[in-house]
């Protein structure tokens, strides 16, 4: 496995235990080991038993987590800009925009937006810092938007810029200035923070899709559903160069179940592993069992051997 | 032949728009400029108008050097519904 490893899975899967699972058995093998969560729904502060927040801390030797808060950051960039404004622009029209920008804050996509900008700052801020970061991503629909991000936002980018650097040339020719046109496109403020977030976009897919950086590590149950949308993200984020080579096929039921209900499922269930490996011949496949409790930091120790069987 | 045809034609459409000012050709760099900056202004902050854009979270940080025009673009996007009202300016003045 690389040095950034990422969980994906359908909701419920148990995505957030193998996260953890596996981020546990990496600090127990002397990794210093950062675990990082995006999903909002807070399992990770559930199964350790901890607050854990928008703050680095430390769980238990070299195991460190953090959980980035949607609403904390896209609150933190509203705010950034409302200040830059102040230095620009006359206060009657800030008022105006502040409203604006208000609404905006709460509209669809700026939640994984800000999720993104955020992961992408950890990952290159702290990659140096850690053996390993473990991240534990929200349900697949919200991973595939998060993960293809720079790749659809690239083109868009080219667009804009190209337009503002159109519509520059073309107003300092009505304005008849004698200044050079290149000066004043230099000098713009607008441009220049298209082509950093452009850069910004470039340097995250580069990120994301270096096969020798970044594992993708797909958790699913032996269900139906479950398998369906497997194969759907996993050739979606082929499609986006993120190749998905682990699989963990969690909650398999123990061997000695009785009773015909129990044994009907087994069977049921021996029919869906089958298909999973016929399916996926090409992947690592991990078999995590159904433990008899609740997922807490004491049983983690226990799950976490089963990751024994990945080669790094 | 056709090459001095050609020469005094340029010549002629030279004269013209250096000291006709009614044909103003300025008002139409103009108009046009202002045509771009507000499609570019449409492609940044299409989704306050109800056209769904998908970077319209990163167009927030270029809110405060757009804004002094703010109100002026959504006016001029707003006319552009007529496509009669938007043309028939060029024709008449």
């Amino acid at each position: 496995m690389n040095k950034l490893v990422f969980f994906g899975g359908k909701g419920g899967v148990g995505k957030t235990t193998s996260s953890s699972a596996y981020a546990y058995y990496c600090a127990e093998k002397g990794e210093k080991t950062l675990l990082v969560s995006t999903d909002p729904a807070h399992s990770l502060c559930d199964i350790f038993e901890r607050k854990i927040g928008s703050k680095i801390i430390e769980l238990k030797e070299n195991l460190f987590s953090l959980e980035i808060d949607p609403e904390e950051e896209s609150q933190a960039y509203i705010n950034n800009i409302k200040k830059n404004m102040k230095d620009i622009v006359s206060p009657v029209i800030v008022k105006e925009i502040e409203r604006q920008l208000d609404a905006a804050a709460v509209s669809p996509g700026s939640d994984e937006s800000a999720v993104f900008d955020k992961l992408m700052e950890i990952i290159i801020d702290y990659e140096k810092d850690y053996d390993r970061i473990v991240i534990d991503t929200a349900p697949t629909g919200h991973t595939l938007r998060l993960l293809s991000l720079p790749e659809l936002l690239g083109g868009w980018m080219d667009r804009l810029i190209e337009k503002r650097m159109k519509a520059m040339e073309l107003y300092e020719m009505a304005t008849r200035e004698d200044k050079k046109m290149k000066n004043v496109i230099e000098r713009d403020p607008v441009l220049s923070k298209l082509n950093e977030r452009k850069r910004k976009m470039e340097q995250a897919r580069e990120i994301l899709t270096d096969g020798d950086l970044v594992s993708f590590v797909f958790v699913l149950n032996p269900e139906k559903l479950p398998i369906e949308e497997t194969k759907k993200a996993v050739d979606t984020l082929e499609k986006y160069k993120i190749h998905v080579n682990t699989l963990i096929i969690n909650r398999i039921l123990p061997d000695n179940v009785e009773g015909k209900f129990w044994e009907n499922r087994k069977k049921l269930e021996n029919k869906y592993l089958k298909e999973i490996e016929e399916y996926f011949s090409n992947k690592n496949l991990i078999k995590i069992p159904l433990i008899d409790e609740d997922v807490k930091i004491d049983n983690l120790k226990h799950i976490s051997k089963y990751f024994g069987e990945i080669s790094d | 032949m056709d090459d001095k045809k050609e020469i005094i034609k340029n010549f002629k459409l030279f004269i013209r728009s250096a000291f006709d000012f009614k044909e103003n050709s300025m008002y139409h760099i103009k108009k046009e400029a202002y045509d771009e900056m507000d499609n570019f202004m449409l492609l940044c902050f299409g989704d306050m108008l109800g056209i769904p854009v998908p970077t319209s979270y990163y167009m927030l940080e270029l809110l405060p050097y757009l804004a002094e025009d703010f109100e002026g673009w959504e006016r001029r996007i707003m006319a552009r519904k007529s496509v009669y009202g938007d043309r028939w300016g060029d024709f008449c003045c």
